[in-house]
């Protein structure tokens, strides 16, 4: 398979020349499998550069399939969607596949971002796609085609997230963002979802140092990203999710520190990056950003 | 006055390498007085940066104001607010002014940005303590020795601009609209311009000379030219303008400066650059001198006595 990360920062979209190399939008992160069938996670900022990709294609005929794989509904995993160019083509079909908390309906999320307070587009009827929005049972293994996908709740500060483990190609892709765990070793179920995966993309908003102030805040250090890696056996770990506040060279000091507490290989996800991922391991050495 | 810009995009933030020059956050302007009184219009995702430097400038003060006036509250326009660091410090005071709505309505609306699908803390549980206002419409009001007069728009679901009166001069604010000729905004969503009947028309050219009267003889005005003309001509009814647009309302108010604003997200800097050459010149054919807003650019309006405009443009960039 092929990942590729078109948003790599949490929280907020940052612009400006110190966030030009890891990127400034919002969580969106593109699977590809041989066949060229597509799965993206998540709708923030990144996937309007994604929407661009796709409406050279089948998209732009109104032929295009895409499913989505929603980890949950805080803004910035959602704000892109209105700004998704497929959805404005009447005939594509876009699934959206997510949790749902509680009572309250997943679509009601979406009606109440796309309010007319809120969005020009006045509702979801507007989005001219046909748009299924699926809540789904954690646990379960997923109807993505041409994927193997399942997914658990993870906690996430005051609520919880989906995490993904997704397979192709004999490949595994795990995703793992907006996760704090409740104590100082992951739980097994975490473990057993990312068990051997060609690489594990993790959430590390903050270095060590920062963590210890903003324990609570529902995200993770940099070395528990490196200890749900090592404990699962992955092969590779993509640091995830980055602190709004963090420079590229910040970035690359987190990498850098983490790296030399492990063997695994350690990377910054970086927007714009396409890498291939094969069984057993990276198919290439990751480059340096 | 000063005027420091913030977040100038329109739409949605868009970070990258062709937005470094002009910035990629959205809507969001510092206005300040001579007495250095802060006023902030609109709170897009610009507002993260302006909120980290009043927390600096408000050091350990036990009690702070901020005072928001809104044009209007599609997302580009408030996404910045949960992100404002001065809300959550015991001790603060926001209030926000907007238009169009009630002020229980405005709450309601600003509190469910943070409801917790969207985002970990809810309004209620923010220590700053936030009051809501409503502007009318041609109603002139004060917010610390700032005179400040709202006018309606049009753009989706409603929009209002603003003229600010201080220091003996004034700037106004005008975005979001669409230019008062092709379509007329209402309360519902436009799959494409709709025929306009004789009311509409009637509304269009009252809209059009309430904001001429409210704009005269304004030093600075900074306008929606989120469009150039031919994106204009594929998307009237997205409620937006061009410069030219621009330009017209602001000859016939005869307005000294035209600050192009709200750029749309696929303008890069070298299409920017191209969009300021060209409207410097069309400007200065009518006597306005126009500039391009870009992100961290600060600007003196009115000027001192005796002295020349004052612009700190953010730079040149690589």
């Amino acid at each position: 398979v092929r990942v590729r990360f078109w948003g790599t920062r949490g929280s907020f979209a940052m612009s400006g020349p110190e966030f030009l190399r890891y990127g400034g939008n919002t969580p969106a992160v593109e699977v590809q499998n041989r066949a060229g069938r597509r799965v993206l996670i998540d709708l923030g900022t990144g996937c309007t550069e994604l929407g661009k990709e796709l409406m050279a294609g089948e998209f732009a005929q109104g032929k295009g399939e895409l499913p989505v794989l929603l980890t949950h509904t805080h803004l910035d995993h959602i704000q892109g969607l209105p700004f998704f160019t497929p959805f404005f083509i009447k005939g594509n079909q876009i699934n959206i596949l997510g949790h749902q908390p509680g009572n309250s309906p997943l679509t009601g999320v979406f009606e109440t971002q796309l309010r007319p307070h809120y969005s020009p587009l006045f509702g979801l009827e507007n989005l001219a796609a046909g748009v299924s929005i699926n809540p789904i049972q954690p646990g379960s293994s997923l109807p993505v085609e041409g994927f193997e996908v399942s997914a658990i709740l993870v906690p996430h500060g005051t609520m919880q997230t989906l995490a993904f483990r997704i397979q192709a190609d004999g490949a595994v892709v795990v995703f793992l963002s907006d996760v704090e765990y409740p104590d100082a070793d992951p739980p097994k179920e975490v473990l057993e979802l990312a068990r051997c995966a060609d690489l594990l993309i993790h959430d590390s908003m903050f270095s060590d140092e920062e963590y210890d102030a903003r324990k609570g805040w529902g995200h993770s250090c940099a070395s528990m990203a490196v200890k749900v890696a090592e404990r699962a056996g992955a092969a590779t770990l993509a640091l995830f999710h980055h602190n709004p506040d963090a420079s590229d060279e910040m970035i690359d000091r987190m990498v850098g520190d983490a790296q030399e507490k492990t063997n695994l290989v350690v990377f910054g996800a970086a927007e714009g990056r396409a890498l291939p991922v094969t069984a057993g391991a990276l198919e290439t050495t990751v480059p340096p950003v | 006055m000063e005027l420091t810009f913030w977040g100038v995009r329109g739409s949605y933030p868009v970070p990258g390498p062709h937005t470094i020059r002009y910035g990629g956050q959205t809507s969001c302007v510092e206005v300040r007085n001579n007495k250095g009184t802060c006023l902030i219009i609109d709170a897009g995702t610009g507002l993260r940066a302006l909120g980290q430097k009043l927390a600096r400038e408000r050091g350990d003060a036990p009690e702070w104001s901020y005072h928001f006036i809104l044009s209007h509250v599609h997302w580009d326009h408030i996404q910045g607010l949960p992100f404002f660091e001065p809300a959550y410090v015991e001790g603060t005071q926001i209030s926000i002014y907007a238009g169009a709505a009630a002020a229980d309505e405005l709450k309601g609306v600003i509190g469910g940005i943070t409801r917790h699908e969207f985002f970990p803390m809810p309004l209620d549980a923010v220590p700053a303590e936030f009051t809501f206002h409503e502007v009318a419409p041609l109603m002139p009001f004060q917010i610390d020795g700032f005179e400040i007069v709202g006018v309606p728009l049009n753009h989706p679901f409603g929009a209002v601009g603003y003229r600010i009166d201080a220091d003996g001069t004034s700037v106004a604010y005008v975005s979001d609209t669409a230019p008062f000729n092709d379509v007329l905004h209402k309360q519902h969503f436009l799959h494409g311009p709709e025929a306009l009947t004789a009311d509409d028309k009637k509304q269009l050219g009252r809209l059009r000379a309430d904001l001429i009267k409210v704009l005269k003889d304004c030093h600075s005005v900074i306008y929606d030219t989120h469009f150039t003309t031919e994106e204009y001509a594929r998307f009237p009814h997205y409620g937006h303008s061009t410069p030219d647009h621009a330009l017209e309302l602001c000859q016939e108010a005869g307005v000294k400066r035209l600050i192009l604003y709200h750029h749309a997200p696929a303008h890069s800097d070298a299409q920017m650059d191209d969009i300021g050459r060209s409207y410097k010149v069309r400007g200065s054919a009518v006597g306005i001198d126009v500039v391009v807003a870009k992100e961290r650019m600060s600007m003196a309006v009115g000027g001192r006595k005796g002295g020349k405009r004052a612009t700190t443009d953010p730079g040149v960039g690589p």
